[in-house]
């Protein structure tokens, strides 16, 4: 079918493939440039380094220097909150997958209750951000990182639940059938045969709440004014005391894009169902 | 045996009740509160609900909200689909794109958003730079409400095109080649062929990518607050961010509870739209 027009359509892709590519790297590749730019540099059209401008690490320099503590504590809030997070999601997720790829449930069925905690993908945000705030005002947790954890933990479960659900339906039941037949209990084939075969999975899914986690706002917003703020907010705070400064805010622009870019460039198997939260495999 | 396989279900299934049903519970008692300084001070039955019918700023809210749902989400759907058309095919370097591709999906949209006001930036920034350069003068990106509503759903449509191609890509490389070298036999038109065997194959995808981008694109929040903060004026506010306002600037909780559960009714009509077209995907 494609044989004949090969030409054409072949010079058509390459130039698609250039422009698409252009498209979503200029933003980065602007950030990356203007966090090396002196400011008089910033306001001109000046592209490639060396030849348009003199790059400068000044405005690295200044940010770890003058504005490193803030700086610090953002990015370990950001990092201690995503972690565990992601790892209450992940063990509870994996739990609650392997139950319902395993077992028949009769009371709920398993497909009402797939769809139960999918159903949280379709809930807003703003619906519950009111709700926890007066909680957590009442209970004293407001910016804390334990009040960050439970909320992302929350938000990232459906997806661990989903994808490790359908992980587990993959794994051949032949397995572990064999080894309940040899006395082993049905905990200890989820623990010893089930799990295991499941690590690469798990490890993927871990790092899609992760970055989630990482790039959650609303939230952070609501329920953290200082000691527990993470990267989002650092970075919200600096559009408004650094202004136009963009030599500065792009520094940390990258510090708060980078870490969820990097891990998702490793998870790339899993990340269509991670995005669907399993009804597309791809 | 059966029995104890509610030990698998049943912390998941807790932790629901307390994190999410529970606050919606009590959100919906605070909808139906007055409430002043952050503490309820009566009932008010369904007077929250009745203001939003009188209030010109809730539905200037709800207008931009389904302007920008119908924007993104058709500009994402539609430049998806013809890359992920596109690209399936077998060819070298496939996979580094469709790497790079899922970058701009992992980024935080508050960090897109500061760095749209540095690529928008009117005095000097790279896009009126650029324009100048090619004759175009100025555009008032961040000032001017129609401008501003594009820049916002520009930054939205960057971001989420990756998702829309790489799902669609998934679900058109799940169609077997054989069913392709069947339809070349019956005819020569490659848009016969996407007409009546690509786009019925891969309808329920598009279903899937649909619906989870009109879902986000409702709950949107983060690029609005942090490209435009809302404005000019209150052009570019979502409904989300009237509540974020509303609630916990001004403190009307009362109020944002009721907003709020007008807009989890609209998410969750999409949800149940979906949840009867397929759920046999997750049977």
């Amino acid at each position: 079918m494609k044989r004949k027009k090969i030409g054409i359509i072949d010079v058509f892709i390459w130039i698609v493939v250039a422009i698409t590519i252009i498209w979503v790297i200029t933003p980065f590749y602007w950030a990356v440039i203007t966090s090396f730019k002196k400011p008089v540099d910033v306001f001109r059209l000046s592209a490639i380094p060396w030849v348009q401008f003199h790059p400068t690490l000044e405005n690295w320099k200044m940010e770890f220097t003058q504005r490193g503590p803030e700086l610090f504590r953002g990015i370990s809030n950001s990092i201690i909150i995503a972690v565990f997070a992601s790892l209450i999601a992940i063990a509870i997720g994996t739990f609650a997958g392997y139950g319902l790829a395993r077992y028949k449930y009769r009371r709920w069925k398993n497909q009402n209750m797939a769809f139960w905690f999918l159903s949280q993908r379709f809930l807003p945000p703003a619906a519950t951000v009111i709700p926890f705030f007066l909680l957590m005002k009442t209970i004293n947790i407001i910016d804390t990182r334990l009040a960050l954890i439970l909320v992302n933990t929350t938000f990232t479960m459906p997806f661990a639940i989903l994808i490790m659900r359908d992980m587990f339906r993959e794994l051949p039941n032949e397995l572990e059938e064999a080894a309940l037949v040899d006395g082993c209990s049905r905990f200890g084939v989820f623990w010893r045969i089930a799990l295991p075969l499941a690590v690469p999975a798990l490890v993927s899914t871990a790092i899609i709440c992760f970055a989630f986690a990482w790039n959650e706002f609303l939230f952070a917003l609501v329920l953290t004014y200082k000691n527990a703020t993470p990267m989002t907010i650092i970075i919200a705070g600096t559009e408004h005391t650094q202004g136009v400064q963009f030599w500065y805010v792009s520094t940390r622009l990258l510090m708060a894009i980078i870490p969820p870019a990097i891990l998702a460039l490793m998870v790339q198997k899993y990340i269509v169902r991670g995005l669907t939260l399993g009804a597309v495999k791809g | 045996m059966k029995e104890k396989g509610n030990v698998f279900v049943v912390p998941a299934i807790v932790w629901v009740f307390i994190f999410t049903i529970f606050p919606l519970l009590y959100s919906f008692r605070v909808s139906l509160s007055s409430v002043s300084y952050g503490k309820i001070t009566g009932f008010a039955g369904i007077a929250n609900y009745l203001r939003m019918l009188s209030d010109y700023r809730f539905w200037s809210v709800l207008r931009f909200t389904f302007l920008f749902a119908a924007i993104s989400v058709t500009a994402t759907i539609f430049l998806g689909l013809f890359l992920a058309v596109l690209f399936n095919r077998k060819m070298r370097g496939i996979k580094f794109f469709r790497s790079l591709m899922t970058m701009p999906l992992f980024t935080a949209p508050v960090a897109l958003g500061y760095l749209g006001v540095m690529m928008f930036y009117e005095e000097s920034g790279p896009m009126n730079l650029l324009m100048q350069t090619f004759g175009l003068g100025k555009a008032p990106w961040l000032s001017q409400p129609g401008w501003a509503t594009a820049s916002v759903c520009l930054v939205d449509i960057w971001q989420w095109t990756p998702f829309a191609f790489i799902i669609l890509l998934a679900g058109l490389q799940s169609i077997s080649d054989e069913i392709y070298e069947a339809a070349v036999l019956e005819t020569s038109s490659g848009w016969h062929v996407f007409r009546y065997i690509t786009f019925p194959m891969i309808s329920p995808v598009l279903g899937t990518v649909l619906m989870l981008r009109l879902v986000d694109a409702f709950k949107v929040f983060d690029i609005p607050f942090s490209l435009t903060s809302g404005g000019p004026g209150t052009a570019t506010r979502t409904l989300t961010f009237y509540i974020y306002t509303q609630g916990l600037r001004n403190f009307d909780l009362g109020y944002a509870s009721a907003m709020a559960y007008v807009l989890l009714i609209i998410t969750m009509v999409i949800g149940l739209l979906f949840y009867q077209r397929y759920h046999g995907l997750y049977e």
